[in-house]
């Protein structure tokens, strides 16, 4: 369960931080509490596993790693969890998920790919899926962002 | 790409998990880099005027705050592709959204606080746009959510 300081805080840096040498006093005084309450409060929050990554979020294409791909594979479901550790290993795996097929997409495993280029995602793919015996897959490009933002978890919280 | 040095990619690498929680982040890391914090607060201003930077702040797990995530994809015709992302985009629990190449086209991710509103939601959305191939594939394990690269 989340306190309603907790949610305040979690709304304060679920956009961007301001990048000034005191940003955690500036953003405590807009909620009306102390630094040292909100710097022990953000602690605790990273601590517990609420808060999964707190930082920067690197433009990707900009910084070397212009292609991704999503890749779906279709997985023994005997072999899945075996398999999903397998290709979490990767360096060039960002994400990596379980999910149910549904109707007539029988894809089960779903991996994001970051390489230089397409050329290298498809490699990168092949050598996964030899590694991991999974011979059935499908590479899904993206080709166009439609939309690309973070949640607004807490907008009523002030 | 606009020009990065070695001190550059030390910072990024430093600050994409971990960010210092002290009152000034800044003179942390540059502490921890040998390097002196206006030097370190100016190189991350200017990498964020570049874009390189897209946020600094939190990244939360949605399931511990009460919230349920899943990735849709749905099979829309190409002439009507702008509508439907359109209608799709709407919602602030839509938070990525891609064109890919397959049949099923359109790929976007929907968080909410319980699984019945996205199933009302995309109900909504295939009574607006006409569009009823959408695919619903909650994530059953997680093996790894990452987001640091290695510069």
């Amino acid at each position: 369960m989340l306190t309603k300081l907790e949610k305040k805080i979690l709304a304060s840096i679920q956009g961007d931080i301001p990048i000034t040498e005191r940003p955690y006093l500036e953003i405590a005084e807009q909620l009306g509490i102390s630094e040292d309450t909100f710097l022990k409060n953000l602690k605790d929050l990273c601590d517990r596993g609420v808060i999964r990554r707190f930082g920067a979020t690197i433009r990707h294409q900009k910084s070397g790693f212009k292609a991704n791909a999503m890749v779906a594979w279709k997985v023994d479901e005997k072999r899945i969890i075996e398999v999903g550790k397998k290709m979490a290993s990767f360096r060039e795996v960002s994400h990596c998920y379980r999910r149910n097929p549904n109707g007539d997409w029988p894809y089960n495993l779903y991996t994001m790919i970051h390489a230089r280029d397409e050329e290298a995602c498809r490699k990168t793919a092949r050598k996964i899926s030899e590694a991991a015996s999974v011979n059935t897959y499908l590479l899904l490009f993206s080709r166009e962002e439609l939309k690309k933002t973070s949640m607004q978890y807490f907008p009523h919280e002030d | 790409m606009p020009p990065m040095d070695g001190i550059d990619r030390e910072i990024l690498n430093r600050i994409q998990s971990n960010f210092p929680v002290t009152p000034r982040p800044y003179l942390s890391i540059a502490d921890d880099l040998g390097l002196s914090e206006n030097d370190v607060l100016k190189r991350v201003i200017r990498l964020k005027n570049e874009r390189i930077i897209r946020r600094i702040g939190g990244n939360f797990v949605p399931d511990k705050l009460g919230f349920v995530s899943t990735l849709c994809a749905a099979r829309v015709p190409e002439d009507k592709i702008e509508e439907f992302a359109g209608e799709v985009n709407r919602y602030p629990g839509v938070t990525h959204n891609y064109r890919r190449d397959n049949e099923f086209n359109v790929w976007f991710t929907f968080i909410a606080p319980s699984m019945e509103e996205i199933l009302e939601n995309l109900e909504k959305i295939s009574q607006k746009t006409g569009i009823t191939d959408i695919i619903n594939l909650p994530a059953t394990d997680v093996f790894k959510i990452k987001a640091h690269f290695d510069l």
